[in-house]
């Protein structure tokens, strides 16, 4: 073929153009680290890139959270175990004060320490984060959750619970109502609750009970009244649940007394032990909520107000009874923290791994493979610098050379 | 004789001459574009004819010959025209897969940060730091669409600029063609025909060459030796020596778009502008249309997406200050444009009705005179057909998210009226945002449920969540619930539905515009009560909810995140600008094989013109040579009388 002296030049040009751009892409890859230099080197690779990135900074975000979740849920966590030492103390401070050899001295020493830990539950109830918001106000993080009013401690929060998304599908609630962890306590046992009647006047202290059989418990009222004629104790209970129509119990009218026996029906069975009065009456109702703090305010007031034994007896059991529930109940909402703490921390581990999955792919597709780019270099290099040579000898090349 | 020998001698130096004249312009042009290698064509004088035979009378010029291909020729312009069209478009679409896949400048870091700044609203909803990050965010992100439109947008106003200056070189070429075609009749004329004016025709060749480089051209000889340029559907750019030109005007449909035109004698005519291909005007046009349209409409349907998803859901919280949320971001709307050739001035008005069916596409209303049918503009394909009664009414346009109405002008609309609508065109330059308070960030739910601290069943209630807009106006009176047994309640408070209810554990319950769960068993007497959330600073419910978003598929019928749509966008600029680099290399090396094969027969070679000039050099000193002893021959004769 006949070559044109212009074509020998300009495709030497055109193949020299070429290889310092090859050479220049692998260059910038080298220098880079990335295989994709723009988002036509590979079309699909960099969609898929962007799609990544979006899962990976969401998953970094999701660790983040979690961090924050784990945070706050460790704090009430810890504030919850202030709670139930304090409450469990509370109890044996109770326990000490049914002690016979105390005297009213003594008990109202040990009103003044329960008032201090009254302070205290007060300060747990009112903790804050790291920010300055109340852990257990629920959506109102600026409002004190707990007042103490007239009418006792009063909860100024609400149900809300705080959440964070924890992973793409699962948000976590990081804090708790303070409702539920002090006011929603039961009275009582949990299901029902006994008292004696306010005009009592014999000896007899009633215990808490419990329920023997649930399927026969039916949540009524019932009135225990006692009758003593000619030295003989009897009680009849009656279902008062309508006061204008009470009921008679069936089987439990004038029954023989026997101090500590179990009185039992419907289910449901508690003693009376002591020597109650003709006409004493000791009534059963269903379990109200009652707050922790009422029933810490209530055994300070027991404790101080140096009432006859028989009502220390009854407040001391009442007491006793409410605090194990107000801890039952504390120790619930630990359960839950717990098993939030736990799932953090399988989330945790699973956003690890999934990290490193994104971050793996990530390089897999963005990265340069520096073996085969530098293997690249070398080459390219070799081919450039051949085609240098070959265009200088070439174009030294001319018959007008040779005629002088 | 003598005289013969002469004679000869004198007509083989002359030749020798013109050989060497010829070469040596051959020479000279080595490095001339276009310039076609130049031959002598010399024959044998007539011969004498004598008695003993016919004596040859020596050589003569009969003339300058081109080394010329027509046919590689053709194949050269089509090359190049190809070749020029193709590597235009690539330079300009590496541009816009450069500016969208950039790692750092594209739109997925703003877009990660900002849904990082939600996140930290979520985690602190009373932290005004956290809440100024996520403003501050929200502007950048703001800020990064604009950026990227507008980068775009200078793309289309500088292609703008690159088809008036290709335009003005195509009259250019065009105006030098047809003088040359005066020129090239009249030297034709002069050479009675036979010599061809070998230079003027190069020149006329390389400017057809360059006009190629600009637009598809094709071009017919006429016999008297003038050239006829077409170009498009066969509109005759150059004819004889009279040439029209070419214009550009603003599009109907689109001010901010430029249209080419034809002029001639009889006045401006319409082009279809798909007929204008080949060469840099053609890549302009191809490029504008296949890539930057689609890139710009794509960035402006995410930014609308992201715009009304975030709004829809930020109107159902509450401020920092318990005041109801509003939109956070500015939206978009359709670009609608009468066209101006519009006979009669009804206006049409479209506006988005869901941001998750846009399509991307642009769209052409166009009325017959009886009908109106929207055409997608990207196929041409007709998508629904309207009469004029049902536009007069909001017509909804399925599977496009648009809502159509034209409402009648004083002049009715004639056959042939159009309106170009651009439905996200300017979606990413119209983003920006409406809340600049860190306060007015709505985190939490207006209203709360809360179960009354005396109850005793096991009823537990969920937060209420809002449905949607608009919000119902008795959205925060409070409600109260009363449960009269664990399967009924009854409702009080504004709004409430009166009598008793059913109560089915884990059922929805829907009053004044929220939805809430109570779930388990409520004892009779328990009480929930629904009502305004006040004072929640920590309740960040709503913002949870914003947060979702950034991967909630809310585009593209439900099938994309703003992310995915994204992606989607890169894997198409980045498709098309790798197909072109695949195309245009093809090309670039085919246009080398084809100008390789024109030169081979039109190029000069410098050794065969140093072998050509030691030919004609030889053939001159042998003709000297000739002239010499016919001297020697005549001196002999003379000596003979001394």
């Amino acid at each position: 073929m006949r070559i044109s002296t212009s074509t020998l030049y300009s495709e030497s040009v055109t193949t020299l153009n070429q290889l310092q751009s090859n050479l220049a892409q692998t260059n910038q890859q080298i220098g880079t680290g990335m295989r994709m230099l723009s988002p036509a080197d590979d079309p699909a690779a960099a969609a898929r890139a962007v799609d990544l990135m979006q899962s990976d900074t969401a998953n970094t975000q999701y660790a983040f959270n979690r961090t924050a979740a784990v945070n706050t849920l460790s704090l009430s966590e810890s504030i919850l175990q202030g709670v139930t030492s304090l409450l469990q103390d509370a109890k044996t401070i109770a326990v000490n004060a049914g002690n016979g050899v105390l005297n009213q001295t003594d008990r109202q020493t040990l009103a003044t320490d329960l008032q201090g830990r009254f302070q205290e539950l007060m300060g747990l109830a009112n903790s804050t984060d790291g920010a300055g918001n109340y852990l257990f106000s629920g959506g109102q993080g600026s409002a004190q959750p707990f007042i103490n009013a007239a009418g006792g401690v009063q909860y100024q929060g609400d149900d809300v619970q705080r959440k964070v998304q924890a992973a793409a599908t699962r948000q976590i609630a990081t804090t708790d109502s303070g409702a539920d962890i002090f006011m929603r306590a039961r009275s009582g046992n949990g299901t029902f609750q006994t008292a004696p009647a306010a005009a009592n006047t014999g000896s007899g202290v009633v215990s808490r009970g419990s329920v023997s059989n649930p399927a026969l418990y039916n949540g009524n009222r019932y009135q225990v009244s006692f009758s003593v004629a000619a030295g003989v104790t009897t009680y009849s209970v009656t279902d008062v649940t309508n006061p204008a129509t009470p009921l008679a119990v069936a089987g439990q009218t004038a029954v023989p007394y026997v101090s500590g026996q179990a009185v039992s029906f419907n289910g449901i069975s508690f003693d009376v032990q002591g020597a109650p009065a003709n006409g004493d009456i000791f009534n059963v109702s269903p379990s109200v909520n009652q707050s922790v703090f009422t029933t810490l305010d209530n055994l300070i007031k027991t404790l101080s107000a140096g009432g006859s034994p028989t009502a220390l007896r009854q407040g001391l059991n009442d007491a006793l009874g409410n605090l194990d529930q107000g801890l039952s109940n504390v120790l619930g909402v630990r359960a839950t923290v717990g098993a939030r703490l736990r799932e953090l921390d399988a989330l945790q581990a699973t956003g690890d791994a999934m990290g490193g999955q994104y971050k793996q792919t990530l390089a897999q597709l963005q990265n340069v493979d520096y073996n085969k780019a530098i293997s690249d270099l070398a080459q390219q290099q070799m081919t450039l610098q051949a085609a240098q040579k070959s265009f200088a000898q070439i174009s030294g090349l001319s018959l007008f050379n040779y005629l002088r | 004789m003598g005289n013969g020998i002469y004679g000869i001698g004198v007509s083989a130096l002359k030749v020798a001459q013109a050989g060497i004249s010829v070469t040596s312009h051959n020479i000279a042009n080595v490095n001339t574009p276009g310039y076609t290698r130049q031959e002598l064509v010399q024959a044998a004088m007539l011969p004498q004819n004598t008695g003993s035979g016919f004596f040859g009378q020596g050589a003569d010029v009969v003339g300058v010959k081109r080394n010329y291909d027509e046919f590689l020729n053709a194949q050269l312009a089509e090359a190049q025209t190809r070749a020029s069209n193709l590597s235009t478009q690539l330079g300009l679409a590496q541009q816009v897969s450069n500016l969208l896949g950039d790692a750092n400048g594209g739109l997925t870091p703003t877009l990660q940060s900002f849904f990082g700044a939600v996140s930290g609203v979520a985690n602190a909803p009373d932290s005004v730091a956290a809440r100024q990050n996520m403003i501050g965010s929200a502007q950048s992100l703001a800020n990064r669409l604009q950026a990227l439109d507008s980068r775009l947008s200078e793309i289309r106003s500088g292609l703008n600029g690159q088809i008036g200056s290709s335009v003005t070189l195509i009259n250019s070429y065009a105006k030098q063609i047809a003088t040359l075609n005066d020129n090239i009749v009249r030297a034709q004329a002069q050479g009675m025909g036979n010599q061809p004016p070998n230079d003027l025709l190069d020149q006329r060749d390389q400017l057809l060459n360059q006009m190629s480089q600009e637009i598809r051209v094709s071009s017919i000889k006429q016999p008297d030796g003038s050239m006829d340029v077409f170009i498009g559907n066969g509109q005759s750019l150059v004819v004889g020596s009279k040439a029209s030109t070419l214009q550009t005007v603003s599009s109907p449909t689109d001010l901010n778009a430029l249209e080419v035109v034809y002029t001639n004698n009889q006045g401006v005519s319409r082009i279809q502008q798909s007929a204008l291909q080949g060469g840099n005007l053609g890549g302009y046009l191809t490029f504008r249309q296949t890539v930057l349209d689609p890139a710009q409409n794509a960035l402006g349907r995410i930014a609308m997406s992201v715009a009304e998803s975030f709004n829809r859901q930020h109107s159902l919280g509450m401020d920092l200050k318990g005041v109801l949320g509003a939109d956070f971001f500015k939206a978009g709307v359709p670009q609608v444009s009468a066209s101006s050739n519009n006979v009669g001035n009804s206006v049409l008005s479209a506006t988005v009705n869901s941001t998750n069916a846009l399509t991307g596409h642009d769209y052409m209303l166009q009325f017959d005179g009886a009908n109106y049918t929207l055409f997608d503009s990207t196929s041409n394909a007709p998508v629904q057909t309207f009469t004029p009664a049902q536009l007069a009414a909001p017509q909804v346009v399925a599977g496009t998210g648009l809502t159509l109405q034209l409402t009648a002008g004083a002049v009715a609309n004639a056959a042939g009226d159009a309106y170009a609508i651009r439905p996200s065109a300017s979606g990413a330059r119209d983003f920006g945002l409406l809340v600049t308070d860190p306060v007015k960030i709505a985190a939490a739910v207006p209203v709360r449920a809360n179960a009354a601290l005396a109850n005793l069943g096991s009823g537990t209630v969920t937060q209420p969540s809002v449905m949607g807009v608009p919000l119902n106006a008795n959205l925060q009176q409070p409600v109260t619930l009363t449960f009269t047994g664990p399967a009924t309640y009854t409702v009080s408070g504004v709004g409430a539905p009166a009598g008793p209810q059913a109560y089915t554990a884990g059922v929805a319950i829907t009053i004044n515009g929220w939805s809430m769960q109570v779930s388990g068993t409520p004892a009779a007497g328990d009480v929930f009560t629904v009502g305004p959330n006040t004072n929640a600073s920590t309740d960040g419910t709503n913002v949870l909810q914003l947060a979702q978003l950034q991967t909630a598929n809310t585009m593209v019928n439900s099938t994309a995140s703003y992310q995915g749509a994204y992606g989607q966008l890169i894997a198409q600029v980045g498709s098309q600008t790798r197909e072109l680099e695949v195309t245009s290399k093809a090309q670039t090396s085919m246009l080398g094989q084809v100008s390789k094969a024109q030169q081979s027969v039109a190029g000069v070679n410098l050794d065969e013109e140093a072998a050509n000039l030691l030919k004609y050099q030889n053939a001159y000193q042998a003709a000297a040579k000739a002239m010499s002893i016919s001297q020697t021959m005549f001196d002999s004769l003379l000596a003979l009388g001394k």
